[in-house]
């Protein structure tokens, strides 16, 4: 037997139209009851094919079925399927929550990014204003320079107090990537922050590749073009990538600096498993897990 | 295939993706689309009116959407959902689009929808883009034709894309007869466009 969308087809060539499948099947004489396309997508879930013995089907074993008239019906018909199953597929995907915080994450990348470059070029345009200002021997942040700037006013006092208004966005919009990522990573938040543990679902592609990958990719996720020019001209290998940012690795003594990102890693790996497959957190892993990254920071 | 004055065009409604007019035609930029590179070097594959053709890895419909000007019907398979919003969008306009939200390395979960075909069309981001066609095969009819744009980069980045595509070539001897190969240069670097035909047991 074949099982294809519009029906059931035995080797005797009978057809049995779906809605009827399951109950005992009249000749086929008999006219069955519409079918719609929920129903039809129900069924063809439902189905399991066996490439071994399968044979495309031809759209006039469909009319045979009675489900359609001619050749534009069929097509029609299975349109409205498959828009139906592809709708529902995208939807679904979209439930999941690290979709909608691995979205947040990059937003809040490209706002600092963003942010950087207005206020690189802002204070570029200041000092040609102001041919007696210099950076230089002043210990200001950004911010202090973007307060002078805006105090000026004009044009560049514009662009200053627009990047203040993006600054609370970003104040804003971390509080919530930070929430959200205790929330959908908890075992990954524990060790390394929320913020930096949904850069790692933002760079490995979601929460479900991240969970599959193993400690080292993890390590080194975010390292992509030291790792390639190591692979190819033996440069020496990365340490680390975006777990760089935990303070764990980049506060640790150099000598041990490789270690404490091999070390996190793996218990990230792990982590992002429990958060993938269990989704709460694990207190037991979590005190043995920081112990062992506490021990691996340790100059012997 | 339709030309004027040397560019490759399709006929349909336009506005798919920004493309440009010309005469009333869809013009069919080969920097975009590696199925119209193909062409503009010669060596592309006819598809006509009474064609059903098998896309596999539709992406975002752009090509999809010139080949379905042509052809009867189009089975585009594609997996991500962020390219499939834009994949339905453009079947919704074209009535002879048939999108398929699966993954073409289980060609068993859209077996039950797709007829017999006559052209596979493959461009897939994938390492073993050779045991994608030879499991799809199936649903080409007697001596059809597949279609592949190999994305060597996609396969391994650490060997030189000729070795990538006589490896590709030599798994692919297993159900094809390769018939042509050939680089998309200058339109698309490190790709290759490999046509084959089916060969069928017992044929």
């Amino acid at each position: 037997m074949q099982r294809y969308w519009f029906g059931d087809i035995y080797e005797d060539g009978r057809c049995v139209p779906p809605v009827l499948s399951g109950e005992s099947h009249p000749s086929g004489v008999e006219q069955p009851a519409e079918p719609d396309a929920a129903a039809l997508a129900e069924r063809l879930a439902t189905l399991r094919t066996d490439m071994t013995h399968y044979s495309p089907p031809d759209w006039s074993l469909a009319v045979k079925c009675g489900l359609v008239r001619d050749r534009e019906e069929y097509i029609s018909r299975l349109r409205e399927v498959c828009f139906l199953v592809a709708g529902k597929k995208i939807a679904e995907h979209y439930q999941s929550r690290d979709v909608g915080l691995l979205q947040m994450v990059r937003m809040l990348d490209e706002i600092d990014h963003v942010m950087n470059l207005l206020t690189e070029r802002a204070g570029d345009w200041y000092q040609v204003t102001h041919p007696g200002f210099s950076r230089k021997y002043r210990p200001q942040s950004a911010g202090k320079m973007l307060t002078l700037i805006k105090r000026d006013g004009g044009l560049p006092g514009r662009v200053a107090a627009e990047v203040a208004r993006l600054s609370d966005l970003r104040k804003a919009l971390m509080r919530e990537v930070s929430l959200e990522a205790d929330a959908v990573l908890p075992n990954c938040s524990a060790l390394v922050g929320g913020v930096v543990a949904a850069r790692l679902i933002s760079r490995a592609g979601g929460l479900a590749d991240l969970a599959r990958m193993p400690a080292s990719t993890v390590q080194v996720l975010g390292a992509g073009s030291s790792l390639f020019s190591h692979l190819r001209s033996g440069t020496p290998p990365p340490k680390h990538g975006i777990i760089f940012q935990h303070r764990r690795v980049h506060n640790a003594p150099k000598a041990v600096r490789g270690r404490v990102a091999r070390v996190l890693a793996a218990k990230l790996s792990i982590a992002a498993r429990l958060d993938y497959y269990r989704g709460v957190s694990d207190p037991g892993f979590l005190r043995d897990a920081q112990a062992r990254i506490d021990e691996a920071g340790v100059v012997v | 295939m339709i030309r004027i004055r040397g560019v490759l065009v399709s006929a349909g409604e336009g506005g798919v993706y920004g493309e440009r007019m010309l005469d009333g035609y869809r013009v069919w930029d080969p920097y975009r689309s590696k199925f119209a590179a193909l062409h503009m070097l010669g060596k592309g594959v006819d598809i006509d009116g009474d064609m059903k053709v098998l896309y596999l890895g539709a992406a975002h419909g752009t090509t999809v959407s010139h080949v379905a000007d042509y052809v009867e019907t189009v089975y585009a398979v594609e997996i991500a959902p962020r390219p499939m919003q834009d994949l339905l969008e453009v079947a919704r306009r074209r009535g002879n689009v048939v999108p398929l939200m699966a993954d073409a390395t289980a060609p068993e979960t859209y077996a039950p929808l797709v007829e017999p075909v006559d052209l596979i069309y493959q461009d897939v981001a994938h390492p073993d883009q050779a045991s994608i066609a030879l499991k799809n095969a199936c649903f080409l009819k007697d001596g059809g034709l597949l279609l592949m744009m190999l994305k060597t980069r996609s396969v391994d980045v650490r060997k030189t894309p000729g070795a990538v595509l006589e490896e590709t070539l030599a798994a692919l001897t297993a159900g094809y007869e390769v018939l042509d190969t050939c680089w998309l240069d200058p339109y698309h670097r490190d790709h290759a466009a490999v046509v084959a035909r089916v060969r069928k047991e017992g044929a």
